[in-house]
């Protein structure tokens, strides 16, 4: 019996073994929101692709999944680590928590404040002088701080329309510089070195310190770095982020449409300030204790580090930012002063080769791969016949392309091929077998296009006629043109005249 | 209460600040970078400054003998300080100019840059040479002299010579050189100048060994009087820095006249009997806060107008 071979089916496209999604083509396509919107989820887009002829699933805006995926991993893993591991992951959710909002003031509101850690440490000696003077108890320090914030935020507002830039970093730093000094002098904070402690806490005063309340105070700054997160969405992507997207490509001309966006600006300000001043509280009820080493320009600029390895003006920058520099300046403290060398060298190396930071480096190597493929693409054209490079992406069927490069390379072959000898074989006999040579010039010839083909036409009364050569029009209903007025006695001749024609086309070409 | 010392402290003060003031807004405003790392040539100067004077010594006092070989000391370490100032220029160039200088987000980029190598230098200084502080010999005396009848210490009155002479020196250079001319081509329109086939690569380097020298002498003076650590460069960084926002970065004689003023503030609330030194820094930013609020560009700004 005879064995059939086994078909071979080749995977079409660039990427045959990614995974897609096939949606069922028989059931409605349900989509989840967020209750009371008609937002979704999950950028869920169907698309068809055109290699694989495929109807597919795609998940346009991957973000949420790394989301997922980075914050479900740490929530997962940490309470299996060390007790100082745990540590230095809650620290990291707490500065994550500030970067997230002061990438808002940066990046959103285009605001170059270094007043950050002022706001956080002014809200949280406030929150904490509450409970400590007060009596407030702890589950309304936040509370209180997010007050305080609000109206710090509002007196660091005045100005902010004001300066531009540098000035008003510089204005902030000597806010910052001012609220130190003013702590020192509190004469009733001089003998606690102008720190106040025993601070009440979500943490019991029993577990301080313990793996419990370590365990409590990581799930409490997880919950802070979500609501940070939250509150960068609400603000960054809503109303008020899309006023001042705006504001950022042409302050002109969203001035011109009447967007105000200094307003939204000030917004912004005074809302992040709020947030900066919960989240100052709630730094003063984990550690139980504020001190002035909150105000410390080394600090400052740590933090200042963070969200420009990162990448400015993103959430997802200012967490894999702090990520990075808390592991390195948390983790490695064995190194001393080693691990800021690190820290800065890392800086470095992000701010030359990187244009946005990390989380940038996915658009600029898609910007890079491209120009260096239109490059190549350029340097490997030459001309005659096949597609450019520019013309290349307006061809949807590619198909085509690749014919017409294909045809640019068989004319060179064949035009390697017409020697005297082939042509005088030819004018010998234009008909019955030839040489090879001569046979796969004719056969490319016979498959040109209709439009200008050649052809022959009779002349005169059949006894006694001539030739002539003409093109055709390739259009149904339109007559052939007369080529030239050369008239040829014999139909040999006439087709020896039509292929010195065609030989002619095609050196020319 | 303003008497003849205080003024020539505040003289002195001003003539430190406006060295490092003018680096730094001589450098924004020609390459249109904020460099960070100033406080960091100011450190590094004031160590090169410290080991040569430590090794030159010996060296000077067996050669010269009598109050000459201080005078000598005093050159050759303002020497060292200046070279050491420029060569650490010449690294900031190489870093944090050169591969980026026509790449986007120069000015961010090369801010964050400066800002880690300042970082850096520091942590290294603390790291090789711990954080004890260095005194370097009082080369440029102690002592007091009289001027028009004024009691004046002597390096206090050396310093501000120095700078005067020194920034003359500068100006003028800028003034009639060709380099200099370059320079202010750049300083006053970056794209023009290279149309005009002048090299922004070859103009940026001259003004960055000019800024690094400059902050290298305003090291050995200032350190005549405070001790060298790996953290001396903060303060003048953030004093230069917040002189040349006061004068309006790029303006030479804004930040003269910033210097000028924030040194009087400066000796005038030492003596304050209820602000006193605590409170130096606090006045000054709020002498400054209030001058931006009042005039958001600087006084640079204003004498710019006046111009006009």
């Amino acid at each position: 019996m005879e064995v059939k071979p086994t078909q071979r089916l080749f995977n079409v496209g660039q990427r045959p073994d990614e995974l897609t999604l096939k949606p069922r083509g028989d059931k409605p396509w349900h989509r989840l929101r967020p209750p009371f919107t008609r937002r979704h989820w999950l950028a869920w887009r169907g698309v068809y692709n055109p290699k694989s002829l495929r109807r597919e699933r795609r998940l346009l805006d991957k973000r949420p999944l790394w989301w997922g995926l980075g914050l479900g991993g740490l929530l997962v893993v940490t309470p299996f680590m060390s007790e100082q591991m745990i540590n230095i992951a809650a620290i990291f959710c707490i500065f994550s928590a500030i970067n997230v909002i002061w990438t808002l003031i940066v990046g959103a509101a285009g605001i170059f404040s270094l007043a950050t850690m002022a706001v956080v440490g002014i809200c949280g000696y406030a929150a904490a002088a509450a409970n400590v003077y007060l009596g407030v108890p702890w589950p309304l320090m936040m509370p209180v701080g997010a007050v305080v914030g609000l109206v710090f935020g509002l007196f660091l507002a005045l100005p902010s329309t004001r300066l531009d830039g540098l000035y008003y970093a510089l204005l902030t730093l000597g806010i910052a510089e001012i609220c130190r000094v003013s702590i020192t002098q509190i004469k009733a904070l001089a003998p606690n070195n102008s720190s106040i402690n025993n601070v009440d806490s979500f943490i019991p005063a029993a577990w301080h310190l313990q793996r419990p309340g370590l365990l409590v105070g990581f799930a409490a700054a997880f919950l802070l770095l979500l609501a940070a997160l939250l509150v960068f969405r609400l603000v960054n992507s809503e109303r008020l982020g899309l006023l001042l997207q705006s504001a950022r490509e042409d302050e002109a001309f969203s001035e011109a449409i009447g967007i105000d966006y200094r307003a939204a600006r000030w917004w912004v300000f005074v809302l992040a300030s709020c947030a900066l001043g919960a989240i100052g509280a709630f730094y003063a009820m984990f550690y139980r204790s504020i001190s002035l080493a909150v105000f410390s320009l080394d600090q400052l600029l740590l933090l200042f580090a963070m969200i420009v390895i990162g990448g400015l003006g993103r959430s997802e920058g200012a967490v894999l930012g702090t990520a990075v520099v808390v592991l390195i300046d948390k983790g490695l403290i064995g190194l001393g002063p080693l691990r800021i060398i690190i820290v800065t060298a890392v800086m470095i190396v992000v701010a030359l080769f990187a244009r946005d930071g990390l989380t940038g480096i996915k658009a600029q190597f898609r910007g890079f791969r491209n120009r260096k493929k239109s490059e190549r693409r350029a340097a490997r054209t030459e001309k005659g016949g096949e597609v450019m490079p520019e013309e290349a992406t307006e061809i949807a069927d590619k198909q085509l392309v690749y014919r017409r490069l294909f045809d640019k390379r068989l004319r060179d072959s064949l035009k390697a091929l017409i020697t005297p000898e082939l042509i005088a074989e030819h004018r010998a006999k234009p008909l019955g077998q030839h040489t090879d040579a001569l046979d796969r010039l004719l056969n490319y010839f016979r498959r040109e296009e209709m439009p200008d083909k050649y052809g022959i036409l009779r002349v005169g009364p059949l006894t006694s006629c001539s030739y002539r050569v003409i093109a055709l029009s390739g259009r149904a209903g339109h007559p052939p043109r007369v080529v030239d007025d050369k008239l040829y006695p014999t139909l040999n001749e006439a087709f020896h005249a039509v292929f010195l024609l065609r030989v002619n086309d095609l050196l020319a070409s | 209460m303003m008497d003849a010392s205080l003024f020539t402290y505040a003289l002195y003060l001003a003539a430190i600040y406006s060295l490092m003031a003018i680096g730094i807004s001589l450098l924004w405003s020609s390459v249109g970078m904020v460099n960070m790392a100033h406080g960091a040539t100011f450190a590094i100067s004031g160590y090169a400054a410290y080991f040569a004077a430590d090794w030159m010594m010996p060296l000077v006092k067996a050669a010269v003998d009598g109050p000459q070989s201080m005078t000598v000391l005093a050159i050759l370490t303002m020497a060292v300080g200046i070279v050491s100032g420029a060569i650490f220029g010449i690294v900031i160039y190489l870093v944090a100019f050169l591969p980026i200088h026509d790449k986007p987000n120069f000015a961010v980029r090369s801010l964050i840059i400066t800002l880690a190598l300042n970082l850096a230098s520091v942590q290294a200084l603390l790291y090789f040479f711990g954080p004890q502080q260095k005194a370097l010999p009082r080369f440029l005396g102690s002592g007091r002299m009289d001027l028009f009848g004024i009691p004046v210490r002597i390096d206090q009155l050396v310093t501000i010579v120095t700078t005067v002479v020194l920034l003359g020196l500068v100006l003028f250079w800028l003034r009639v050189s060709r380099k200099g001319l370059e320079i202010r081509a750049v300083m006053q329109n970056s794209e023009g100048a290279a149309l005009c086939g002048i090299s922004t690569r070859w103009t940026a380097l001259p003004i960055m060994m000019l800024t690094g020298a400059l902050a290298g002498v305003a090291a050995v003076l200032l350190s005549q009087n405070i001790f060298v650590n790996p953290t001396a460069g903060a303060t003048p960084l953030i004093k230069g820095l917040t002189i040349a926002l006061l004068g309006g970065l790029g303006s030479v004689p804004g930040a003269v006249l910033g210097a000028i003023l924030i040194g009087f503030l400066e000796a005038a609330t030492g003596i304050i009997p209820f602000l006193g030194q605590r409170y130096v820094l606090v006045v000054q930013f709020a002498f400054i806060v209030i001058m931006l609020v009042i005039r958001p560009r600087g006084l640079g700004g204003l004498l710019d107008e006046t111009r006009e």
